[in-house]
């Protein structure tokens, strides 16, 4: 057996999203990469952070913040579906996925995403953060490029 | 509860804790709080059946601007017996702050505030305190008044030269510290942040000896690392701390300061652009292993703390070495 036989890889591939321009990148970048190839899978992830109690002043306001935050993002997943049809992927082979998770650190929530559901390959957006907002608030992308196991990361730049 | 103080209760009351010329001579009596502004001076707010009167609103320090007035933190007097209180009103605030040119959510939180006062009773290295709804729900927080200075101040006061205060005073403030970064451990560990760590919000207990941090009802929106924001705080502290004030570009400057032609770019704090951080440039006794601790909040660092057991680890390498 060859060296290259002795890995099979899987062909899933799990791209976690926001709202910005880098994710947009990070989408458009699968799409142009493997659109066009027969066997691969695509998941769009957007982890819903559950909010802090703290952040509103009755429970009300949560509840309204949460329906409104589920409208923004089943329009983004959507739009992002979009893309990845448009590139050559079959509807069968795109998937969307929305979970509400309590976060502390999102890279966390997404590698916890990526080990239930053993995707092969996960793909993030870099932020373009400065070294300064790295140091204060942390940067996810170099947090699933150092903590990520068991699979390949692309950060899309 | 509903209970109802006459008039001359609380005028008897309140004899016993004021001179006779300080007492009003009618007392208005708050149960509901909501507007935070109708609570004034010699006013009474009944909380659960215990009668607060009312004082001067609190201060809150702004470095090199005048000091703010916080309205909806007041100082008041519980007349069953006379212990001196803090009373937070509920005031909901929720803005963009700005440091360094990096953007982020900021807010206040009466709730967050209850809870970590619930979590920290008992833990000698905070303020203490307790909750309470008024008649419309308003969560008002009473806590108890620390006599004592600020740290800050207490640090700045000192009539001593650098190298002096280093190997007379420093051990000792580091050991006090050292508890209060263990302190914020125990808040992180239980998931809470401070969400203001500044080093006005640490006091001195005059009674104990012991650094208490104050005010827990701030928080911001954290990114991906959620506890960043108040390691970043303690690094500014503990800098303050090891350099007995902050060292700034310009007071060098004008100082025509020697250290000037040495400091490069990357030794001062990785947000503050005009503070020094590479302490051991200015006052060379500083050992390698504290001034290394330092370094990890510069413009210089390769390596950022996470959490604050890297921090303590750091620190405890240098008070054992010490």
């Amino acid at each position: 057996m060859s060296g290259e036989e002795k890995f099979s890889y899987i062909k899933n591939i799990l791209i976690a999203v926001d709202e910005s321009e880098n994710a947009r990148r990070a989408v458009s970048y699968v799409a142009q990469l493997v659109g066009s190839l027969e066997g691969f899978k695509v998941t769009v992830l957007h982890v819903i952070p559950q909010p802090e109690e703290d952040f509103f002043k009755t429970s009300i306001e949560k509840e309204k913040w949460c329906s409104q935050y589920r409208e923004k993002v089943d329009a983004m997943l959507e739009g992002y579906r979009q893309i990845l049809l448009r590139a050559g992927f079959h509807p069968h082979d795109v998937s969307v996925r929305s979970p509400f998770r309590y976060c502390p650190s999102m890279a966390a929530c997404i590698l916890a995403e990526r080990d239930e559901t053993e995707y092969g390959t996960l793909v993030v957006g870099r932020q373009g953060l400065s070294r300064s907002e790295e140091f204060i608030f942390g940067s996810i992308s170099s947090k699933i490029v150092s903590h990520a196991r068991n699979c390949t990361v692309w950060v899309v730049e | 509860m509903t209970e109802s103080f006459s008039q001359n209760s609380l005028r008897e009351m309140a004899s016993r804790w004021l001179p006779q010329h300080r007492i009003p001579s009618r007392f208005r009596i708050h149960r509901d709080t909501t507007n935070i502004f109708r609570v004034e001076y010699d006013d009474v707010v009944v909380l659960g059946g215990k009668p607060y009167l009312i004082r001067h609103n609190a201060k809150e320090l702004r470095f090199g601007l005048e000091d703010e007035v916080k309205f909806w933190v007041k100082r008041a007097i519980d007349l069953r017996n006379g212990n001196l209180k803090i009373m937070k009103l509920v005031f909901y605030e929720n803005f963009m702050s700005r440091i360094g040119g990096i953007e982020f959510e900021c807010f206040r939180s009466p709730k967050k505030e209850a809870r970590i006062l619930d979590l920290v009773s008992g833990h000698k290295n905070f303020m203490h305190g307790y909750s309470i709804q008024d008649e419309k729900d308003n969560l008002i927080r009473i806590l108890d008044f620390i006599r004592g200075k600020p740290l800050f101040t207490y640090v700045e006061n000192m009539e001593l030269g650098h190298e002096a205060y280093f190997y007379g005073q420093f051990q000792g403030i580091l050991d006090h510290f050292f508890e209060c970064v263990q302190a914020i451990r125990f808040l992180h560990e239980h998931g809470e942040k401070h969400g203001d760590i500044r080093r006005d919000h640490i006091l001195i207990d005059r009674e104990s000896g012991h650094y208490r941090w104050i005010d827990f009802d701030f928080n911001y929106r954290h990114r991906e690392n959620i506890y960043g924001y108040d390691l970043f705080g303690l690094g500014n502290v503990l800098v303050f701390l090891v350099g007995k004030g902050d060292w700034l570009l310009p007071d060098l400057e004008k100082q025509n300061h020697p250290v000037l032609s040495t400091l490069r770019e990357e030794d001062v704090n990785i947000v503050f652009k005009n503070r020094v951080v590479n302490l051991k440039k200015i006052y060379p006794y500083i050992p390698e292993s504290l001034n290394r601790v330092l370094m990890h909040f510069s413009k210089g660092a390769n390596w950022f703390y996470e959490n604050t057991a890297q921090l303590l680890e750091d620190l405890g390498e240098f008070r054992n070495a010490a």
